[in-house]
């Protein structure tokens, strides 16, 4: 067992989670030292972690030092294009490849109730983690979970105005369902509107509130 | 021309008992000892003894350590003191009613257990479809009240089709971590299947924090070579294998102490003996090789389908409190204390108080006034403690105080009349009496710490037995030895040993009795043993040198038999064992067979004539088990196959890979 990977694994995880709850905001100086002494690991540890987020784009890696990606606004439109496309893709081979026990468990996931936002966000990418697991490509799997991480800075950028939670659930169950029935273009259309409509709520408010600059 | 000494290989092994974390650092291919340290385990956090002992073990340059191998108690002492963490078990096709009606739902080792439809029969096929919506539905129920999954499917060695898909769909609803049973075991006992699958969930997250504390300690001095735990049956793993499956390391340290005595003293048949602070453990060494056991290891009353030493243990050792049982008889064990001696070591009032008890005659003071309870933490962390219990650790703040004053204090007569189990659970405070270690202060034979309060204590003891101090001491020792030595017979003869007073047993009890101490003018009756004793453990040559000569066979204390146990920890072996299961696909109704499944652990084929069948299970088997060693730190590994039948048409091919375990960085 290696324990600098082991902690390097730990350390990826943690500041995943702190980037992409916007709790270390964009264009925020990393300071690997101070980084390394405030969450209690080695600095070969979030060395190589944060080496890690430079690859999932988290992580702005200039010739000198290291500062969390900004988001521009244009960021939105690119991420939302792939995610539009990728998640319909998604939806189309779970149409195709579910197994019956795919189904079980995305009709098991609809059944669960969030109580907070934290739990509403891990139940959302579980749900999208299981229709690719259903689509049975992992490397459609693994790009998604990519793009998960990337648009989930916006969605928390607009959190604190946003109302519609509960309604994206409902368009989960008539996801399923479709999945369940077989009907391919079904299936796609209520993705593409689902994706759809979550961009569009979050542009609308950033816009509104002046959260990014253009 | 210079004689060019070849470059010492040196290894770390390292036991952590009961009572003492050892160390012993060797030179691997000369089995020569070069450093031994000895310090005391902290219960609650195994991993502080072995810091202790990596950084304290005599050596200038650490990195030249090229393998670190340990034997723990942790899994064992986990169990025994239902401190694993809560885990739900699925067993999926088993019968309720059956399970009920022989009563063995205790055996689970959870109270949260859960029966799923589904399930496989003999021939690996379904019984009954998994229902996977009725899985789901009680993962949700329970998955945050408890820290970990176990899936036990019906027949799964045969097919684990059912296990693999639970395990699919729990992990899309919660991130627990999950364990299967025929990753475990591929025997088809399936109540030993699930209780392991239990117990190794419970272990999984305490096995991985202790692994990475340890490799913490090594990286601290430098240390950068292969880690290896030592099995139940005295092989060795490396870490990451260890990691994922704790319930193999039940029964490590008395299999590490067993193949340290066959190590140290080069003895192919012997009968190990390792006396420790807490308990003597037995293990039997045949050909140069510990016995294993057939059924399992078992523990806590726990039967585990893992393999593991064939061994007996008894609350007997160095450190077991001598008492008084309801009787007045003297007993010895199972609690072991802190000796007196050393309680006086480091204390100042204990000697006097201990002296004034000796010199008062009227009236006879009682063996439990020879009790103490200390503080062992300076400053505990007292919120989870009932008021009763915070009040005792203010009682104690200033200095170890006899058991009855704090009773007393307490307005209590005696010790039953409060519950105090999270204070000696939790190690806040610790009891001190009269041990064996006192008694050995007294004759001179060992005296590390303070003998006046052991003469004391001594003292007390006998007048109140109206015994002067040689009968005292005598009878004693006759205990120990009569203890040791019915063990012995137990362990060997798997028979009861009757009560004393059992009159039925009338002539087995004279026999015993008069092989022990021969008592009958005409008839001599004698026990032979016809291997000798290996002893091991600090108090070993002091307790067994009686019990060799009772069974008439020789005592071996091999060099550095105080430590062996550290010393066995490295002997092992690295194994791997892969198994296919070879079994007939019927048709409809079991008419005809229509071919042969190959089951491995992680894959499933069918081949129609058995010959082609058995051929290619020899050919996976023995490039799994081989791969498998390599990945798990064997060096040059010997693989060697088996094919056992295993019931009508049903075979098993078993490869098993043995190497030393590779060296260095």
């Amino acid at each position: 067992m290696n324990i600098n990977k082991v902690d390097t694994q730990k350390a990826y995880q943690l500041l995943w989670e702190k980037i992409t709850s916007l709790e270390l905001a964009p264009g925020e100086i990393l300071d690997f030292a101070s980084l390394a002494d405030e969450m209690g690991f080695s600095k070969t540890a979030i060395r190589e972690a944060l080496n890690l987020l430079v690859h999932d784009h988290l992580v702005e890696a200039p010739p000198r030092g290291l500062y969390v990606a900004e988001l521009q606004f244009s960021d939105l439109e690119k991420i939302s294009t792939i995610r539009l496309n990728l998640e319909t893709l998604a939806a189309q081979q779970a149409v195709l490849n579910a197994t019956t026990d795919d189904l079980v468990i995305l009709q098991a996931l609809c059944k669960e109730v969030a109580v907070d936002t934290q739990e509403y966000f891990e139940l959302d990418q579980r749900f999208h983690q299981a229709i690719a697991q259903a689509a049975h490509n992992n490397y459609l799997a693994f790009t998604l979970q990519r793009f998960y991480g990337l648009s989930k800075r916006l969605w928390y950028l607009a959190l604190p105005y946003l109302d519609f939670l509960p309604t994206a659930v409902k368009s989960h169950i008539k996801l399923v369902d479709a999945i369940r029935d077989g009907n391919e273009s079904l299936a796609m259309e209520i993705m593409k509107n689902h994706i759809e409509e979550f961009y569009l709520k979050i542009r609308e408010i950033i816009k509104e509130k002046d959260l990014i600059k253009e | 021309m210079n004689k060019k000494t070849p470059p010492e290989t040196l290894v770390l092994g390292i036991d952590t008992g009961g009572t003492y974390t050892d160390g012993v650092l060797l030179e691997y291919n000369t089995h020569q000892i070069i450093a031994a340290h000895k310090s005391l385990t902290t219960k609650r956090d195994f991993s502080i003894g072995i810091e202790n002992v990596i950084k304290e073990i005599d050596l200038e340059d650490p990195s030249a350590i090229q393998m670190v191998s340990i034997s723990t108690t942790l899994a064992t002492n986990a169990i025994a003191e239902g401190k694993g963490k809560r885990v739900a078990l699925f067993l999926i096709g088993y019968d309720p009613d059956l399970i009920n009606s022989f009563d063995m739902s205790k055996r689970f080792a959870t109270p949260h257990y859960y029966y799923i439809e589904g399930g496989h029969d003999l021939h690996g096929q379904e019984k009954s479809p998994l229902d996977l919506p009725d899985l789901l539905e009680k993962t949700k129920m329970i998955k945050n009240k408890v820290d970990a999954i176990a899936v036990s499917s019906y027949f799964s060695p045969r097919n684990p089709e059912h296990e693999i898909r639970a395990q699919n769909a729990i992990a899309s609803i919660c991130d627990l971590p999950i364990v299967l049973g025929h990753q475990l075991s591929t025997l088809l006992g399936s109540v030993e299947r699930a209780t392991t699958a239990a117990l190794n969930a419970s272990l999984l997250s305490m096995l991985q924090e202790f692994i990475i504390a340890v490799r913490r300690a090594m990286e601290h001095r430098g240390i950068n070579a292969p880690l290896m735990v030592v099995r139940g049956d005295g092989t060795l793993m490396n870490d990451e294998f260890a990691a994922r499956s704790p319930v193999e390391t039940i029964h490590s340290g008395p299999a590490a102490s067993a193949i340290g005595g066959r190590f140290l003293s080069g003895e192919d048949q012997a009968l190990v003996l390792d006396v420790g602070g807490t308990t003597t453990d037995l293990a039997l060494i045949k050909d140069g090789k510990v016995i294993v056991s057939e059924k399992g290891a078992s523990v806590s009353g726990y039967q585990t389908s893992v393999q593991a030493a064939n061994l007996f243990s008894i609350g007997l050792g160095g450190d077991s409190h001598i008492n008084l049982d309801r009787g007045k008889e003297i007993s010895i064990g199972p609690e072991r204390v802190v000796p007196l001696a050393y309680l006086s070591h480091q204390y100042n009032n204990v000697q006097d108080r201990l002296k004034a008890l000796a010199k008062t005659n009227w009236p006879a003071p009682h063996p439990r006034d020879l009790e103490y309870w200390f503080l062992q933490q300076e400053n505990p962390e007292l919120n989870s403690f009932t008021a009763k219990e915070q009040q005792v650790v203010e009682i104690l703040k200033p200095g170890p105080k006899p058991a009855i004053e704090v009773l007393k204090s307490l307005g209590l007569l005696d010790a039953s009349q409060i519950s105090l189990n999270n204070l000696w659970r939790e190690e806040v405070i610790g009891k001190s009496g009269f041990t064996p270690t006192d008694i050995l202060h007294v004759d001179g034979r060992h005296t590390p710490w303070d003998k006046e309060a052991s003469k004391a204590a001594l003292t007390v003891f006998s007048h109140y037995l109206k015994l002067d101090e040689d009968q005292f001491q005598l009878l004693f020792w006759e205990n120990v030895t009569e203890i040791i030595s019915k063990a012995v017979i137990h362990f060997l003869t798997e028979k009861e040993i009757p009560a004393r007073n059992d009159s039925t047993h009338d002539l087995a009890n004279w026999f015993l009795d008069n092989s022990l101490r021969p008592e009958h003018e005409q008839l001599t009756t004698r026990i032979i043993l016809n291997v000798p004793l290996i002893g091991i453990g600090a108090p070993a040559q002091v307790m067994l040198e009686a019990v060799a000569r009772v069974f008439n066979t020789d005592l071996v204390l091999p060099a550095h038999y105080q430590v062996a146990n550290a010393a066995g920890a490295v002997a092992g072996s690295v194994m791997v064992t892969e198994e296919i299961l070879i079994y007939p696909h019927m048709s409809k109704g079991d008419a005809e067979v229509l071919g042969y499944y190959l089951q491995s652990r992680d894959n499933r084929d069918e081949i129609e004539e058995l010959e082609d069948a058995l051929t290619r299970a020899k050919e996976i088997a023995e490039s799994n088990a081989l791969s498998a060693a390599l990945r798990s730190g064997a060096n040059i590994p010997q693989v060697n196959v088996e094919v056992i039948q295993d019931g009508m048409d049903s075979y098993r091919v078993k490869a098993r890979a043995v190497g030393k375990p590779r060296l260095g960085g």
